[in-house]
């Protein structure tokens, strides 16, 4: 499959994502250069597509992706990946905040720290990272995985829904209504099956297995002041 | 939603350009209004103002009552007066002044006067330039790429908690402060009642904007004794809402961020040298290669940078 070089520098981001959907539809890979962390890049592609981005991106890189593979070389802008449907993405740096936002499917792996609130209303999928994820990571997450292997900051996995948030190294405080539990063999052997193909396998990890405590799933506003935080 | 912005250099240079370029980037965030706040090579003595009257067929009579009021207080022009009329009601000025006695009577004096015109920015080297329009716009309309100076701050306005009028953009000049100037993007839930509070000590509002709270708030604390590091700490835990501000002085620029993370600011630093703004991609414009970023995403956040050598981070 023949690789295509597509420059975006200033130009009008519209004028470059139709340029990928072409090159996604004669089923070239595709190379973005220049990126220079404009925002709105790779939005919508298709199952099969392969891009790599040298350098960074902005906001919302790789949104609403249903099935594509996405390699960004440094960083992601804020909400990378948010509502993909299925695919890879792959951060080389750092992600920013909201990074898989209400993703139903697929995988994101950041091979550095996220910023606040990953994975925040995700409905399904994986997101793998390497390093820390930011404060109250997990919000509100109805599915899916957020898998840190680096720890976590503060107000991890508040008011968690049915997702699940697995922490290796320390955490800097949980959230509200976030049940610590020990996981089975199986489930962890699930959770390696993931890591595997990513080479970052390792089964002497220590994880802690946050999930919701459902009490606020019987929210009753009259016990209001009993969940604040601040 | 506004965009905000700072740019440090080592020496007195393109300043002005630099911001108009980190605010070019930015213009989606908010075309209602577009500001600077520019802090050009000091001067030992005298003050520059910036400002606008706000009905221009008022000029003269403006002016004459400035001056007496001026005069009155010891101080006088040190050059004519700078008056930029364009099609709208409004003019902008930008006068130079010898030292008043007694700088912030001088300028309660002043805002006696404040319905018809008001001074935006008062410093030895703060100019605050700010109008209704984008970047460029602005830019062009008063020569803003033209600004030599060390540093400076940027902003785009997208008004949700006041007027789209020229003086309720942004920046704010901590009035009655010299050369303290402030950019804000977020809401301020307490505004009211730190206004209040404020007000009652004697400080002097000149709009509902919810930034210039801020501005006072900050150069306040300060004034009773906090260094800026505390002051911004002590701001993220005294205030209320969702922001993420930039306060400048002369020796530097300072930024503090809520407790929910919910605005963002980034920046690049090389070689002394700073260029922060709200979304990375505006960073770009001033450092154009894959150098490291630094995203400050997280909740409760304060940072100090320097000019040169300043001492401002104790």
């Amino acid at each position: 499959m023949s690789e295509v070089v597509i420059e975006v520098g200033q130009r009008p981001i519209r004028e470059v994502n139709e340029e990928i959907q072409e090159a996604c539809k004669v089923g070239r890979k595709i190379r973005i250069v220049n990126s220079l962390s404009r925002h709105n890049l790779g939005v919508g592609l298709p199952p099969g597509a392969e891009l790599h981005f040298e350098g960074s991106t902005g906001y919302y890189c790789g949104a609403l992706n249903t099935g594509a593979t996405l390699t960004i070389e440094r960083n992601a802008g804020w909400a990378v990946g948010e509502g993909m449907s299925d695919g890879m993405i792959t951060i080389g740096g750092y992600a920013g905040m909201s990074a898989g936002a209400a993703m139903m499917g697929g995988t994101i792996h950041v091979k550095g720290d996220t910023g606040p609130r990953c994975g925040v209303a995700m409905k399904g999928g994986n997101i793998i990272v390497e390093g820390k994820i930011g404060y109250q990571s997990g919000f509100m997450a109805h599915s899916g995985k957020i898998i840190a292997l680096g720890g976590a900051g503060d107000s991890c996995a508040d008011a968690l829904w049915q997702g699940e948030v697995w922490v290796t190294g320390d955490v800097d405080s949980v959230g509200v209504d976030v049940k610590i539990v020990e996981p089975t063999s199986e489930e962890v052997a699930e959770v390696d099956a993931l890591l595997d193909p990513l080479g970052l396998k390792d089964t002497s990890r220590d994880w802690r297995k946050m999930i919701s405590g459902q009490r606020l799933w019987y929210f009753e506003s009259r016990d209001a002041n009993a969940w604040l935080m601040i | 939603m506004c965009g905000i912005a700072g740019r440090i250099l080592n020496s007195p240079g393109n300043v002005g350009r630099d911001l108009v370029a980190l605010m070019e980037a930015q213009e989606h965030r908010g075309a209602d209004s577009t500001g600077f706040a520019i802090y050009t090579i000091p001067r030992d003595t005298g003050y520059v103002l910036r400002g606008m009257g706000f009905d221009k067929t008022n000029l003269d009579a403006d002016m004459a009552d400035f001056t007496r009021v001026l005069r009155d207080t010891g101080s006088d022009f040190l050059t004519e007066p700078q008056i930029l009329q364009d099609t709208s009601a409004y003019y902008c000025f930008r006068i130079e002044i010898s030292d008043p006695k007694d700088l912030s009577a001088w300028i309660a004096d002043a805002d006696t006067l404040s319905n018809r015109i008001e001074i935006q920015s008062c410093g030895r080297s703060l100019e605050i330039i700010k109008d209704v329009g984008g970047a460029s716009q602005v830019a062009d309309k008063h020569g803003v790429r033209d600004l030599i100076g060390t540093h400076g701050l940027g902003h785009a306005r997208l008004a949700t908690e006041s007027s789209v009028l020229p003086n309720a953009s942004h920046p704010f000049w901590a009035r009655p402060f010299s050369d303290v100037a402030i950019v804000h993007n977020g809401q301020i839930t307490d505004y009211f009642t730190w206004r209040n509070r404020l007000e009652r000590q004697g400080y002097q509002f000149l709009t509902s904007n919810d930034s210039e709270l801020i501005a006072i708030w900050v150069s306040d604390q300060m004034k009773n004794g906090l260094t800026m590091d505390q002051a911004l700490r002590k701001s993220i835990t005294s205030i209320d809402g969702v922001f993420t501000y930039m306060i400048a002085v002369p020796e530097g620029i300072g930024f503090a961020k809520d407790r929910f993370a919910m605005k963002p600011i980034v920046a690049i630093e090389q070689n002394g040298e700073l260029a922060a703004a709200t979304e990375e991609q505006a960073v770009r414009r001033v450092f154009a290669d894959e150098c490291d970023v630094i995203n400050y995403d997280g909740p409760s956040l304060t940072g100090i940078w320097t000019v040169g050598n300043s001492e401002l981070a104790a």
